[in-house]
């Protein structure tokens, strides 16, 4: 943007979920956010990350009305073409937040634990500690994962922030969590996230 | 008007440096007034500075009474022209800012601080704090060089929803 201008938000469009992934190199984000804005499309919110040398790009895009999908993934097939990456766009179901509805705000009313799980790889990791949380009512709000260490001594390392709704009780299920995974040999240390307002 | 509205991003004024205030005179003394007073109508507000309220001169508020991270306390607290005179011992923790409703982020400050400038009364003073109370006058200080929590994060993986349900 420039000269001051600001995004006009209009209701008159439609979200989409665009995923991007190839081997990663210099100009990958230049590229693909250059033919979005010719669409005429907005960027909203995304993750984009190096994963085992390949860039992932996971991207909620505003479309103009009457462009779809196709249109979208065909004005990103040259990009994709030259950088080989694997592009995929699907339109979203909008979601309209409703107060009254669904989860309370744990920032208020539940609690928020952010884990840190690390140790020997070993299948099922996130599998378990994953099953444990959903058991506990707890709702994975991001997770990360990282497999480093060497080939034949491999190290899984785990980051997960979790959101409890109010009256579950977190600690319970950060036990639970590290007991499911001591079974593997697997540490899992979990805490409280405190949010200072100031 | 005592209690005023309390901007959010992008209002330009939150991104600048804020002016010197130099003397601190009747205009100086409201405006510590309505800093206090809009501190006070904003739960769990424990600090404002001007640019908050749209005044681009360098003065805030902190009050961390009661806050169960603190341990200086040094009550209600104004200062015009503040100086950060020592900061040591650095430490991390999750930030939010009523002019960022929508965002936390980890930043790391210094839990040892000393800060000087001129109260509401023109006298100068210098007060030692530490732990919540340094975080608060340092985020407070932050405001008057134009920035926010968001400028301060290690990168992009410690900025996080403030409301994680919808």
């Amino acid at each position: 943007m420039h000269n001051g201008a600001v995004v006009n938000r209009s209701a008159d469009v439609a979200h989409m979920a665009l995923t991007a992934v190839g081997v990663d190199q210099p100009g990958i984000v230049a590229a693909l956010t250059g033919a979005l804005e010719e669409l005429g499309c907005n960027l909203e919110d995304s993750t984009m990350s190096i994963l085992r040398g390949h860039f992932a790009v996971l991207l909620v895009i505003e479309v103009p009305a009457g462009v779809g999908a196709e249109a979208v993934e065909s004005a990103l097939a040259s990009v994709a073409t030259a950088l080989d990456l694997v592009v995929s766009v699907r339109p979203m179901r909008d979601v309209h937040p409703d107060p009254d509805r669904g989860p309370a705000d744990p920032a208020r009313s539940g609690e928020v634990y952010a884990f840190s799980i690390h140790g020997a790889d070993h299948p099922g990791i996130v599998h378990r500690a994953a099953r444990v949380l959903a058991e506990a009512g707890g709702n994975v709000l991001d997770l990360s994962t990282r497999l480093v260490g060497s080939s034949d001594r491999p190290v899984y390392v785990l980051h997960l922030t979790v959101g409890f709704p109010p009256g579950s009780d977190a600690g319970a299920a950060a036990d639970a969590v590290r007991d499911a995974l001591a079974e593997l040999g697997v540490q899992s240390h979990a805490h409280p996230v405190e949010i200072d307002v100031l | 008007m005592p209690v005023r509205p309390v901007l959010t991003l992008p209002a330009p004024v939150l991104v600048a440096p804020a002016q010197p205030v130099g003397v601190v005179d009747r205009r100086a003394r409201e405006l510590a007034a309505d800093l206090v007073d809009t501190m006070r109508v904003s739960p769990g507000c424990v600090g404002l500075a001007a640019p908050q309220i749209g005044v681009g001169l360098r003065a805030f508020v902190v009050d961390v009474t009661g806050h169960r991270k603190a341990r200086s306390c040094h009550g209600v607290f104004v200062l015009f022209d503040p100086v950060v005179e020592r900061a040591s011992d650095p430490s991390a923790a999750r930030e939010g800012c009523m002019s960022v409703p929508d965002l936390t982020g980890d930043v790391v400050r210094a839990s040892r601080v000393v800060v000087s400038g001129l109260d509401p009364d023109g006298e100068r003073r210098t007060f030692e704090v530490d732990a919540f109370e340094a975080r608060a006058v340092l985020h407070e200080v932050d405001h008057l060089d134009g920035l926010l929590f968001l400028d301060r994060v290690a990168g992009p993986h410690a900025v996080f929803p403030r409301k994680v349900y919808r």
